[in-house]
């Protein structure tokens, strides 16, 4: 059981698993060592509300770092100010809800014109199968452009931030002044 | 506040607790009602420790494996608030209650 519930720990986000993986364990064998010596019953209890704890923890863990309220904030108040990890910002799965209703929204309008066009005139007619089987590849293609898009800008600002760059941000323009004249972080 | 949540506060609002003891407190504070999983449990204490609620109790003889916890000024404050909103729910709901039965 125990290996079990260390493997199920395994699903929680690195950063907690850290934090309270150890306590969590230990308090799990406290409780197992005394469960172990009720009925059966009580022990399949245990055990499926450990499982369904831990799953649900982690789904819970995973959704607010995706939804960016980890720690602190993605990006600092200073500019490029980031950090070793780029979880999504709260801002983005809003854009991308609006996004989404966006698309809904043009998809619907699209099925409305469709419709009052007479059946005709094949070539603004409705899709065909075989033009439907083109749609998915090019949706596909579209995702795969968005996300390469995503990494190249991911990787400048990566570059950017180990060129040392971004320290240029925090020098004292007066002169030595109290650091100095070193750069400042 | 869930249940879990007020649960967990009363169960620190005497003294510091480590994850194991709030657990048997809770299950004593509920007569077995309510028995929490450590996920649900250590879900709780993130996100109130996170809020300033409680924080992590120094002990010297303790392992990093078995922290206790203690109430902030904070959560005793927000506990505080919670009891007073449910003690002035119950009387409502006790008068409205005893006016159905007349």
């Amino acid at each position: 059981m125990q290996s079990l519930y260390r493997f199920l720990l395994l699903l929680y986000p690195a950063r907690y698993r850290e934090e309270y993986g150890p306590e969590m364990v230990a308090v799990f064998t406290e409780i197992q060592s005394d469960v172990w010596t009720c009925g059966p019953m009580k022990r399949i209890a245990f055990a499926v509300r450990e499982v369904a704890g831990l799953l649900y923890g982690a789904c819970c863990e995973h959704l607010r770092m995706l939804a960016g309220f980890y720690g602190r904030p993605v990006f600092s108040s200073r500019r490029f100010g980031m950090r070793s990890e780029f979880p999504f910002p709260k801002t983005t799965v809003s854009l991308m809800v609006i996004i989404l209703a966006g698309v809904l929204v043009a998809i619907d309008k699209a099925k409305a014109i469709q419709q009052s066009v007479p059946y005709s005139h094949l070539e603004v007619g409705p899709i065909h199968a075989t033009q439907q089987l083109m749609l998915l590849p090019t949706l596909l293609i579209m995702l795969t452009g968005a996300c390469v898009g995503g990494l190249i800008g991911w990787a400048i600002l990566f570059a950017f931030r180990r060129s040392g760059s971004h320290r240029f941000s925090g020098v004292n323009s007066s002169g030595a002044g109290q650091h100095g004249g070193r750069l400042t972080m | 506040m869930s249940e879990a949540v007020l649960l967990i506060l009363l169960s620190l609002a005497d003294q510091p607790r480590h994850g194991y003891a709030i657990l048997k407190d809770i299950q004593k504070l509920s007569d077995g009602r309510v028995r929490l999983s450590t996920g649900t449990l250590y879900g709780a204490l993130r996100r109130l420790l996170e809020d300033g609620w409680i924080v992590r109790f120094q002990e010297e003889d303790r392992s990093r494996a078995k922290q206790a916890y203690r109430l902030t000024a904070l959560g005793r404050r927000n506990l505080q608030e919670e009891v007073s909103r449910m003690k002035q729910l119950t009387r409502v709901a006790s008068l409205r209650a005893a006016r159905k039965e007349a």
